[in-house]
C-alpha cells in the first residue's frame, strides 16, 4: 500500500513540473522555485524533506527552511552536454535504512528525471532567449529525437510526461499506453485495430492454435515498441491539446489508485479503509480527478467490502451510491477495528432502498414527508469477535450436533451469550448509538449474510428484539448488549439450523450482521408506540379476487407497532388492501370488516420498558383523541354501517373499528405507497416487500427485500423432470408463490359424488365429516380438495358448506371447477374465510381440469385405499363422497408435493419418493450383495423397522436382523464387518444431510434358540404380521 | 298430489333441488288442507318472476353484464315481502324456494304481506362499493315499475345491508319523480326510516311465543330452565327476556374465534346474562378465562343440548340437531323452540315428536323480525314513528295471536306445531286467492 502511495506522490509531482514547464508566464526564477518547492510532498517523509537546486554561478533555490544534513541524494543538472548545477534532497531526521541510504530507489529515478527536466527546461529557455534577441523563428534543440524529425516542432507536455515516466515509471507508462490504445479503440481508430491484431493475432489460421489454446504471450519489450506506436497514431489522429487533457485526467486519476486498492484488497481493516476515504475525500476536486470508471470502481468496490457481493445489488447499488454517502455509511459501522466484516442482507437492502428514495424525493413531491429512521449497522465479524473475546469458539460446533440437543442448548447458551463480554472497541461503539439516541426506544434486528448470499428466505428465524432504551447510559448500553447477545444467541438455535440444514447451508460460516434502529413512534399514556406500521409486498401473494392481480400489491397493516403486520398472530387481523386496487376489499359485508378487524395493539410500555400487547379497543377510549392520526384509523360502528369519524364523535360511547379506511381515502397514503413499490420493484430489478412505520407526521421506511426472501415467498419454479405418472393435477390460473411440502394425506370430495347429494342434510352431513377428518389428521400434513366453493353458505350445492374450524389444519384448500356443459362454476378464492387462511399460512389453488393442458390424475384418487376408517367411526367411514388417501399408499415412504410457481404461473402437485427410504434400501441391497454367508455363518439377513415400513427419515437407523448360525469366533469378525460398514455409512449419511448419526447400522442377531424361544428381536421374524423383509443374500446361505 | 311436471331452468338435472323440496313440503301440507287442484297450480308456483340484465360501467371502465331477478310468490294477502340477494352462484330454484316461504311466513304471522325473493348473480368479494351501488341502482332501474311500498318490499338479505338499502331507496324515489316512499324497502337504520327495535325483534318474538307455551303446559316461567345454543342477537335478547320473565337460562354457547370451536357456559343457578355481555368482545366471543373466574363451567359447544332443562333454543346453526345427537338431549325437556333456520332436521323432529317435546318450528319462532319489518315499513307509510316500548309492544300482540291460532288447530287436529303453522299460512293464503277471485 505505501509503495502505492509513493508511486502517486510521484506522479503528482511530475505532473506539476511539466505544469511549471510548459508555463511560459513564469520567470525562469519563479520556475525553479516552484519546482524546488513540489519536491518534499513526492518522498517518502515529506514533513523532514528539504530540497535545493544550486547552478554553477551560484544561483540557488531551497524549499522553506531548508537544511544540509548527512542524509542528502543528489543529481547533477546536464545542459548542453555539461554540467551546470545540482539537485540535493536531504532528510533532515534520521530514517531506516532503504535502498540509497533512507532513500528509496524510486526516489532516486525520480531525483534523476526532476534533474533531467530542470536542465531540459533551463537549455529551452536559454535558447528561446537567444531566438528572442536574435529575431527568429523558436528552435527547440530535441531532446530524444529520432533523427529525420521536424526539429522545429515544439515538444508537447504529454511527450515530456511520457519521457519522463519511460525513466522513472514504465507501469504508469504501460496503464497510459492501455488506456490511449482503448481511447483510440473507441473512436473507432483502424490503425490502432491493426496494430492490436499485430500483437494478438484474433483471426488466426494457423492450425496449430485453437479456440482452447492461450494465445502467445507477447514480450514486454516489444511492448515499449507497442508504447511507441500508439503514441505515434495518437500524434497522427488526435489533436495536441486534446491528448494533453486525456494525460492530466490519466495522471490525476492515479491518485485514486491508493483508494481503489484499499477497498478493492481483501482484508483490508475497517479502520483503514475508513480512513483512506476520509482523506481522499478532505481533497476538494474529486469529481475533476476521479474518472467515471474509477468512481464505479471504488463503489463497487465498496459495496462489495461492506454490503454484498451479489451482482444483481452491487450492479443496481453503484449507480445510486456517491462516494461521499460511503463516509456516512461507515461512520455508523460498528465493529471490529481490525475486521473485515459485512453488513448483512437486512442492512443492505435499507441502505439501497433509502439511496433510490431520496433520489426520487428530490422531485417526486409525493414522497416529500418519506424519511428514514437513524440506523446503525454492526458488521458481521462482531459475532466472531464476541465469542473469541469470551472463548466461546465451541459454539460454532453447535450446528452439528443433533436437533434435539440443539434445542436443549439454546436456552443455556441465550444465558451464557447475555452474561459474556463485549470486546471494548464494540461496547464504545455501542455506546455510541445510546449517546445518540436518547430517548426512543430502539430495536435490534439480526442481519444475515446468509439470507443475502443465497437468496435464502431467513427471515423470522432469527430474532428481532426491542430495547426501550429506559434509565442510566450504563443501563441503557447494558439493555441494548443483552439485546444483542440475544440474536447472536439465535444465530445457534434449532430453526435456524435445520432450515440450513435442509438448504444445505450448514457448513457455511453464518456470520450476523445486525441492523440497530430508532423505533418511530410517539409517546401516548405510558405507551410508546407508531400510529400505524406495516408491511407492503410488490407482488400479492394472496389475491382475494381473480380481479387482483399478483403484481396488484398487497400491504398488512396495523395500528401500533409493525410486529402483528410482520408476523402471523393467528386469532388476530391485520387490515390487508391492495394498493393498485384498494377498492376491491377483503371483507366488504359489515359483519366480516368487523369480524377481521385488528382488535389488539403492540405498545412498548415505558414504564414498564415491556412489549405489551394491549386491546385496541381499550386504548382507543383512553387514549384515542392523543393518538396522532386517529381519525384516519379508526371508523364508527353505527345504524349497521362504517362511517369515518367526524367532530360530533363521543370517543366514550362510540363503537370504534379500526379499519383505516379513512387512511385509505382522504391520505396520499395508498398513492404514496404505490409509488414507493414501483420504484423499488423497478430500480431493484425484482417483486420488493417493505417494512414501514408512521408517526402521525412523517412516513419512516424501516426495512426493504426481495419479495423472495419473505417467508413462504421462495421461487421455486415447478420441476419439468417428474414423470407423468407422479403428478396428481396441475394448474395454470390465478396461481401464487409457495410451496407444500411433505403431504401425507389428501381428503377428496368428489364433485361428482357431493353435486348428486339430494338433501341439504347430506350435505351439511359432508361438511361434518371433513371437519372430523380436519381435527384427526396430522395438522399441516394433508391437502382438501373439493368441488367449487368451500365454506358455501346459503345455497350450499355449490360447494360443501364448511366452517373455517372444519379446515383449518389443512395445508392447502383446492377449490376444483369441472365444467358443467358449456358453463364453468366461478370458485370462491377462499373469500368465507380468506383472512383466516391468510394468517394460518394456509394456500388456496384453484383447479380447472377441464381446461387444456392441464393435468389431473382423479382417478388415482378414485382408487387408490380410502383410509377413512383409520380416523372415523361410524357411518362417516362409509361416506361415499369422500375419500381419505393416505400418499405412502401409492408411494411407499413417498409424500406429496405442491409447488406453486406464481411468477410463471404454473403450479404442480406430484408424488414424491422417500429418498432417505430410498437410499438406505439400496444400502441394505449393497450389503446383502457384499456379505459372504459362508464366511460367517448366516442363515438369513432381514430388514425390520423404518427402512422396512418406508418411514425411514434422514437420521434414521438401519435395522437388520442375522440370523446367525456360526461359531462364537465367526460372530466377532461378523461384528467387526458390520462395524465397518457402519462407519461408513454414518460417513455417507452426513455427507448427504449434515447429519451426524453415529450408529446409523444396527445389528440384531438372531440364533435359532432366539427363534425357538421367540425372545427379543426373534419376535420380527415369528410375528405374523411380516414386520420384518427378507433380504436376498448374493451367494446362497449353506 | 299434484303431477304436472315442473320446467326447472338453471339447474342440473339431478342433486338436491331447493324449490322442489319446497313444492314437496306445500304438497304434504296442501293434502292435508284438501286443497283444489287449481289452487294447488298457483300455489306451487310463483305468481310473477322477473328476469332482467343490469348493464354496470366497472371501476375500470369495462362493461360488465349483471343478471338480476325478482320473483313474486303471491301478493293475494299484501305487497310481496323478501330480500335482495347478492351470491355468485344464485339459482332461481333457491330463490323461488325462499319466495315461497316468505309468503307461508308473512302469513302464518297474519301480517298483511305476501312473499318474494331477489338478487343479483354478483360476489361483492369482488366488486368495489361503487360497483355495488351501481349494482343496487341498475337493478332498481330494471325493477322500479313493479315494485313499491304497495306491491313488493325488499329488505336486506345474503351478503347485502342497510347500505345497500339506502341505495335502492334512493334511486326509487329519482325514478319516482322525487316521491319521497321510504315504505318501497326495509331493513334501512332508523335514521332514515328504520324502525326501533329491530335488534331485540327476533328474539322478543321468540319468547313471546314460549311465554304462551308455558301458560298452555301450565309450566311455571318461574320454574323453568333453558339452555341457549348462540350468543348472537336473537339469542341474547331471547335469553334477556325469557329472564326477565323469572327463566332461568343454565347455559348459553358462543363461538370462540381464538380456539376456532364454540364453547357452551354453563352455571347451574342461571347465567347473568350482564356480566356476560361484559366479558363478551364485539364479535360475541366470551373470554372464556374471566367466565371461568366467574363460576361458569365450560363446556365443549355441543353440550349445550345435553343440560337438564325443561327448554332448548337452538339460535345458531342449521341442522345441529340431528338423528345422530337426538338421543342426547335429556328427557327432561318438554319445549324445543327453534331461534335459527331449520335447526333441526326431520328426523330429529319425528324422535321429539315421539317423546312428546314440544317443537315450535323456526317460521313461527322468528318471524318476529319480518313483522318488525312490516312495522317499519307501516311507519313509513304514514310517516310517523313509534317507540321502541311501542314497537315490541305491537310485536307481543301479533306474535301472541299468530301462536294461539297454530295452537289451536294443532291441539283440534291432532298434529305437529309446525303442520299446524303451515296449514294455517297455507290455508290463509289459499283463502285470499279465493276471495278475489283468482282460483
Amino acid at each position: 500500500m505505501n509503495e502505492l502511495k509513493e508511486r502517486v506522490k510521484e506522479l503528482n509531482c511530475l505532473y506539476g513540473l511539466t505544469k511549471i514547464v510548459k508555463n511560459t508566464k513564469y520567470s525562469v526564477d519563479e520556475a525553479l522555485q516552484n519546482i524546488v518547492a513540489l519536491i518534499p510532498p513526492a518522498w517518502q517523509f515529506p514533513e523532514i524533506t528539504c530540497a535545493r537546486i544550486s547552478f554553477e554561478g551560484g544561483k540557488e533555490y531551497t524549499t522553506k527552511s531548508f537544511k544540509e544534513s548527512k542524509w542528502s541524494q543528489i543529481s547533477n543538472i546536464i545542459a548542453d552536454e555539461k554540467k551546470i548545477g545540482v539537485l540535493e534532497v536531504y532528510y533532515t531526521e534520521e530514517r531506516p535504512l532503504q535502498h540509497e541510504g533512507p532513500f528509496l530507489k524510486e526516489e532516486r529515478r525520480l531525483i534523476d528525471a526532476i534533474a533531467t527536466l530542470i536542465g531540459q527546461f533551463f537549455e529551452e529557455r536559454r535558447v528561446k532567449e537567444e531566438l528572442k534577441k536574435k529575431k527568429i523563428a523558436p528552435y527547440v534543440k530535441p531532446i530524444s529525437g529520432k533523427k529525420g524529425e521536424d526539429l522545429t516542432r515544439k515538444k508537447q507536455d504529454w511527450e515530456v510526461i511520457i519521457d519522463l515516466l519511460i525513466k522513472t515509471d514504465p507501469r504508469t507508462l504501460l496503464r497510459i499506453t492501455r488506456k490511449m490504445t482503448y481511447y483510440l479503440y473507441r473512436h473507432g481508430n483502424e490503425k490502432i485495430t491493426d496494430l492490436q491484431n499485430q500483437i494478438t493475432p484474433i483471426d488466426s489460421k494457423s492450425t496449430a492454435r485453437g479456440i482452447n489454446m492461450p494465445n502467445p504471450r507477447t514480450d514486454l519489450k516489444s511492448l515499449v515498441t507497442f508504447q511507441k506506436h500508439v503514441f505515434d497514431i495518437a500524434k497522427e489522429s488526435i489533436p495536441s491539446d486534446v491528448i494533453s487533457e486525456l494525460f492530466q485526467n490519466w495522471l490525476r486519476s492515479d491518485k485514486a489508485r491508493p483508494l481503489l486498492l484499499t477497498s478493492q484488497k481483501t482484508g483490508v481493516p475497517l479502520s483503514e479503509i475508513r480512513e483512506e476515504l476520509t482523506r481522499f475525500m478532505e481533497k476538494t476536486d474529486i469529481e475533476t480527478s476521479l474518472s467515471e470508471e474509477d468512481t464505479i470502481g471504488i463503489k463497487t468496490a465498496m459495496i462489495r467490502r461492506f454490503i454484498t457481493d451479489r451482482l444483481e445489488y452491487v450492479n443496481v447499488a453503484k449507480s445510486y451510491f456517491e462516494l461521499e454517502d460511503f463516509i456516512q455509511l461507515l461512520s455508523n459501522i460498528i465493529g471490529p477495528a481490525q475486521g473485515s466484516g459485512k453488513l448483512g442482507g437486512k442492512s443492505g437492502g435499507i441502505i439501497l432502498a433509502e439511496k433510490i428514495l431520496r433520489k426520487e424525493m428530490k422531485t417526486d413531491a409525493l414522497l416529500k414527508d418519506v424519511d428514514f429512521p437513524r440506523s446503525w449497522y454492526i458488521a458481521s465479524d462482531t459475532v466472531a469477535a464476541f465469542v473469541h473475546h469470551n472463548d466461546l469458539d465451541d459454539v460454532f460446533h453447535i450446528k452439528y450436533l443433533d436437533p434435539g440437543e440443539i434445542r436443549q442448548e439454546q436456552p443455556f447458551l441465550e444465558q451464557i451469550f447475555k452474561n459474556a463480554y463485549f470486546p471494548y472497541e464494540i461496547v464504545e461503539g455501542l455506546r455510541g448509538i445510546i449517546t445518540a439516541v436518547k430517548d426512543k426506544p430502539i430495536i435490534v434486528r439480526s442481519s444475515s449474510l446468509l439470507e443475502d448470499s443465497y437468496g435464502a428466505a431467513f427471515s423470522g428465524k432469527y430474532k428481532s428484539l426491542f430495547v426501550p432504551n429506559l434509565g442510566s447510559e450504563e443501563e441503557r448500553l447494558k439493555a441494548l448488549m443483552d439485546a444483542i447477545a440475544e440474536v447472536y444467541a439465535s444465530t445457534f438455535g434449532p430453526d435456524p439450523i435445520e432450515y440450513r440444514r435442509e438448504r444445505g447451508l450448514l457448513d457455511f460460516n453464518e456470520e450476523m450482521g445486525i441492523l440497530v434502529q430508532e423505533v418511530v413512534g410517539t409517546r401516548i399514556g405510558p405507551y410508546y408506540m407508531p400510529s400505524y406500521a406495516g408491511v407492503a409486498f410488490s407482488r400479492n401473494e394472496f389475491r382475494w379476487s381473480p380481479r387482483i392481480r399478483r403484481e396488484d400489491g398487497m400491504i398488512r397493516l396495523v395500528p401500533g407497532l409493525g410486529t402483528r403486520a410482520v408476523d402471523r398472530v393467528g386469532n388476530d387481523y391485520p387490515i390487508l388492501i391492495s394498493p393498485f386496487r384498494p377498492e376491491l376489499q377483503v371483507n366488504t359485508l359489515l359483519e366480516e370488516r368487523i369480524r377481521y378487524s385488528p382488535r389488539y395493539i403492540d405498545v412498548i410500555n415505558m414504564e414498564t420498558g415491556l412489549i405489551e400487547t394491549v386491546e385496541i379497543e381499550e386504548l382507543l377510549r383512553n387514549y384515542g383523541d392523543q393518538i396522532p392520526l386517529f381519525n384516519q384509523i379508526v371508523s364508527v360502528h353505527e345504524q349497521d354501517r362504517l362511517v369515518a369519524p367526524n367532530v360530533m364523535l363521543d370517543i366514550s360511547k362510540a363503537d370504534l373499528i379500526v379499519t383505516f379506511q379513512n387512511l385509505f381515502d382522504n391520505s396520499d397514503f395508498l398513492p404514496k405507497m404505490k409509488r414507493i413499490l414501483s420504484i423499488l420493484e423497478e430500480k431493484m430489478g425484482s417483486p420488493v416487500d417493505i417494512e414501514f412505520a408512521c408517526d402521525g407526521k412523517t412516513f419512516y421506511f424501516l426495512q426493504c427485500r426481495p419479495q423472495s426472501q419473505s417467508r413462504g415467498m421462495e421461487r421455486i419454479p415447478v420441476p419439468k423432470d417428474i414423470p407423468r405418472e407422479q403428478k396428481l393435477f396441475s394448474a395454470r390460473r390465478f396461481i401464487t408463490t409457495g410451496q407444500i411440502d411433505n403431504i401425507e394425506y389428501i381428503v377428496y370430495v368428489s364433485p361428482e359424488a357431493y353435486g348428486a347429494l339430494d338433501s341439504r342434510e347430506k350435505m351439511l352431513r359432508i361438511a361434518r365429516i371433513v371437519g372430523d377428518l380436519n381435527n384427526k389428521l396430522p395438522k399441516r400434513k394433508f391437502i382438501l380438495m373439493g368441488p367449487g366453493r368451500w365454506g358455501s353458505r346459503g345455497d350450499i350445492k355449490l360447494g360443501v358448506p364448511v366452517r373455517y374450524a372444519d379446515i383449518n389444519n389443512t395445508a392447502l384448500l383446492v377449490e376444483i371447477a369441472k365444467e358443467k356443459g358449456e358453463y364453468t362454476p366461478e370458485l370462491s378464492f377462499g373469500t368465507h374465510f380468506f383472512q383466516d387462511l391468510v394468517e394460518a399460512n394456509i394456500r388456496y389453488l384453484p383447479l380447472y381440469p377441464d381446461q387444456p393442458d392441464i393435468i389431473f390424475n382423479e382417478d388415482l384418487l378414485l382408487t387408490a385405499q380410502n383410509r377413512m376408517a383409520d380416523f372415523l367411526n361410524g357411518g362417516a367411514q362409509t361416506e361415499p363422497t369422500i375419500r381419505l388417501i393416505k400418499i405412502s399408499d401409492i408411494v411407499p415412504g413417498g409424500s406429496l408435493r405442491v409447488i406453486m410457481d406464481g411468477d410463471a404461473g404454473e403450479a404442480l402437485a406430484y408424488l414424491k419418493p422417500a429418498d432417505h427410504w430410498d437410499w438406505r434400501v439400496q444400502k441394505v441391497k449393497q450389503i446383502a450383495k457384499s456379505l459372504d454367508p459362508e464366511l460367517y455363518g448366516i442363515q438369513a439377513l432381514y430388514v425390520i423397522g423404518s427402512t422396512k415400513d418406508g418411514g425411514a427419515g434422514p437420521a434414521s437407523d438401519i435395522d437388520l436382523l442375522v440370523h446367525f448360525r456360526g461359531t462364537d469366533e465367526q460372530r466377532e469378525k461378523l461384528l467387526e464387518w458390520f462395524s465397518t460398514w457402519g462407519k461408513k455409512l454414518d460417513d455417507e449419511n452426513k455427507e448427504r444431510t449434515g447429519i451426524k448419526t453415529g450408529g446409523l447400522l444396527d445389528i440384531h442377531i438372531v440364533t435359532d434358540e432366539d427363534i425357538k424361544n421367540k425372545t427379543s428381536w426373534a419376535a420380527h421374524l415369528t410375528s405374523p404380521y411380516m414386520t420384518a423383509l427378507k433380504v436376498p443374500l448374493e451367494k446362497e446361505p449353506l | 298430489m299434484a303431477t304436472k311436471t315442473v320446467t326447472v331452468p338453471k339447474t342440473t338435472k339431478e342433486g338436491f333441488n331447493p324449490f322442489k323440496m319446497a313444492q314437496q313440503q306445500f304438497d304434504r301440507i296442501a293434502d292435508k288442507l284438501g286443497l283444489d287442484q287449481p289452487t294447488r297450480e298457483l300455489l306451487r308456483e310463483p305468481l310473477r318472476e322477473y328476469h332482467f340484465q343490469i348493464p354496470i360501467r366497472m371501476d375500470d371502465g369495462t362493461m360488465k353484464i349483471f343478471h338480476g331477478f325478482r320473483v313474486q310468490h303471491n301478493d293475494a294477502r299484501g305487497p310481496c315481502k323478501g330480500g335482495i340477494r347478492f351470491h355468485p352462484q344464485e339459482t332461481i330454484d333457491t330463490v323461488k324456494a325462499l319466495a315461497m316461504w316468505m309468503t307461508w311466513k308473512c302469513s302464518v304471522a297474519d301480517i298483511p304481506l305476501g312473499g318474494g325473493k331477489g338478487g343479483v348473480i354478483c360476489d361483492p368479494h369482488n366488486l368495489s362499493e361503487k360497483e355495488q351501488e351501481r349494482i343496487c341502482r341498475g337493478w332498481v332501474r330494471q325493477i322500479a315499475r313493479d315494485i313499491g311500498p304497495f306491491q313488493d318490499v325488499p329488505a336486506p338479505d345474503v351478503m347485502t345491508s342497510g347500505q345497500h338499502m339506502i341505495w335502492i331507496m334512493d334511486e326509487f324515489q329519482t325514478i319516482s319523480h322525487g316521491a319521497f316512499q321510504p315504505g318501497v324497502i326495509t331493513g334501512k337504520p332508523v335514521a332514515l326510516g328504520g324502525s326501533r327495535g329491530r335488534t331485540e325483534a327476533t328474539g322478543y318474538g321468540l319468547v313471546y311465543i314460549l311465554r304462551e307455551v308455558l301458560k298452555e303446559l301450565k309450566m311455571d316461567t318461574t320454574k323453568t330452565t333453558a339452555s341457549v345454543q348462540g350468543f348472537g342477537n336473537v339469542a341474547r335478547y331471547a335469553a334477556e327476556l325469557y329472564t326477565q320473565y323469572g327463566g332461568k337460562v343454565v347455559s348459553v354457547s358462543c363461538w370462540d374465534q381464538n380456539d376456532a370451536c364454540s364453547y357452551g357456559f354453563y352455571k347451574k343457578n342461571g347465567v347473568n346474562l350482564e356480566e356476560l355481555l361484559k366479558i363478551t368482545d364485539r364479535f360475541g366471543t366470551i373470554d372464556k378465562d374471566k367466565a371461568q373466574k366467574l363460576g361458569y363451567q365450560i363446556t365443549p359447544g355441543d353440550d349445550w343440548l345435553t343440560h337438564d332443562v325443561d327448554i332448548l333454543i337452538p339460535a345458531a346453526l342449521e341442522h345441529s340437531i340431528t338423528a345422530e345427537n337426538v338421543g342426547k338431549i335429556s328427557p327432561k325437556v318438554k319445549i324445543m323452540i327453534c331461534g335459527a333456520n331449520g335447526p333441526v332436521t326431520p328426523e330429529a323432529e319425528d324422535v321429539l315428536d315421539k317423546r312428546g317435546v314440544i317443537v315450535i318450528p323456526d317460521f313461527l319462532a322468528n318471524s318476529g323480525g319480518v313483522v318488525c319489518s312490516y312495522f317499519e315499513q307501516v311507519q313509513n307509510n304514514q310517516n310517523y314513528y313509534w317507540t321502541k316500548e311501542e314497537v315490541l309492544g305491537k310485536l307481543d300482540n301479533k306474535m301472541t295471536d299468530a301462536f294461539y291460532h297454530v295452537w289451536d288447530l294443532a291441539q283440534r287436529k291432532k298434529v305437529r306445531i309446525s303442520d299446524a303453522a303451515y296449514m294455517i299460512a297455507i290455508s290463509r293464503v289459499a283463502e285470499a286467492c279465493k276471495m278475489r277471485g283468482w282460483v
